[in-house]
């Protein structure tokens, strides 16, 4: 089954005007922040935590998980920041296979603790504003079924259909073939559906 | 008309992708604590404390000069207390035969003022 994918993100148009071998604005801050630059962390801080931020709130469906994994993310990537050699690692790529496995691996935790009929109301609802908690239901939803996937699919169908991401940058982020990535996405969708085929009615959805 | 699961499916994912959450303020302070203090060869400057008594204390050379001082103290005071027939013999060949020095009260203050 071919995936017709989501349009493609502006960020995502930006990555691919690049010519190649790609010119990586982030990589060459993360060489000043590990020569002690001050002002390039901050430019850094300031690019790539809301980047990080969305991909960990669209993949978890909770602020605050989400606001932990983007410090982790970002405490990693100040680590790597000495060893780091530009031309050969985009950072943007980096960051989507870390946050990715960050948020699977919060997503597998939440799965050993909670089983999905036990998902309770998402927090924060108010009563009044209705289409705002079934907003956040569905979100919930989402992330609770994608914690029930096999965690490469998980990431697959997120990186595809959460971030927007074609089929060869999901095989750069996540180190494997193309194939294997169509392959990924396609069992991923499938799962999906049918997990949140059972939670028509409660997310707000059903025939009309 | 019903929608079939893959319509439900793009509906959720769509949803998903509009949400741009933005940091806040408490957010990125946390993230650049953390940046700075990981930062390579960064030195974190320990803040300057206010000179208290320890550091007069060593200004004037520590525990052991302090203890010298206060010996030198009660020496000084307990001579000026007692006046020792050493001090007012040595008195004379200091300052001439005529200095009387009288260090310390050895007289009745009270038969002075009948006096």
């Amino acid at each position: 089954m071919l995936d017709a994918g989501p349009p493609m993100t502006d960020k995502l148009r930006a990555m691919d005007a690049e010519p190649s071998p790609p010119h990586d604005p982030d990589g060459a801050l993360l060489v000043a922040y590990a020569n002690g630059d001050a002002g390039a962390a901050r430019e850094l801080v300031a690019r790539l935590a809301p980047r990080v931020l969305g991909q960990a709130m669209r993949m978890l469906g909770d602020r605050a998980e989400a606001e932990d994994v983007t410090q982790e993310v970002l405490l990693r990537l100040w680590r790597v920041a000495p060893d780091w050699r530009q031309g050969e690692a985009r950072v943007g790529t980096w960051l989507f296979r870390v946050t990715a496995n960050l948020c699977t691996d919060r997503l597998r935790k939440r799965r050993r603790s909670v089983a999905i009929e036990d998902v309770p109301e998402p927090p924060d609802s108010a009563p009044s504003a209705g289409d705002r908690m079934q907003g956040e239901a569905r979100l919930h939803a989402l992330s609770e079924a994608l914690g029930q996937l096999p965690e490469r699919q998980a990431q697959a169908v997120a990186l595809r259909h959460l971030e927007g991401l074609s089929n060869p940058e999901i095989a750069m982020v996540m180190e494997v073939g193309v194939e294997a990535v169509e392959s990924l996405t396609a069992r991923g969708k499938r799962a999906l559906a049918a997990l949140l085929k059972g939670r028509k009615a409660e997310l707000g959805y059903g025939d009309d | 008309m019903a929608m079939t699961d893959e319509d439900e499916l793009e509906m959720i994912f769509a949803q998903a992708r509009g949400l741009r959450p933005e940091p806040d303020d408490d957010l990125m302070a946390r993230l650049m604590a953390d940046a700075l203090r990981e930062m390579p060869g960064t030195v974190v400057a320990a803040p300057r404390p206010k000179p208290g008594w320890r550091d007069w204390m060593r200004a004037l050379g520590g525990w052991p000069a302090l203890g010298g001082l206060a010996a030198a103290t009660v020496a000084g005071f307990w001579i000026g207390l007692t006046a020792p027939a050493g001090v007012s013999a040595l008195a004379p060949g200091l300052w001439g035969e005529d200095v009387s020095v009288a260090l310390g009260v050895d007289e009745d203050l009270l038969s002075l003022l009948e006096g």
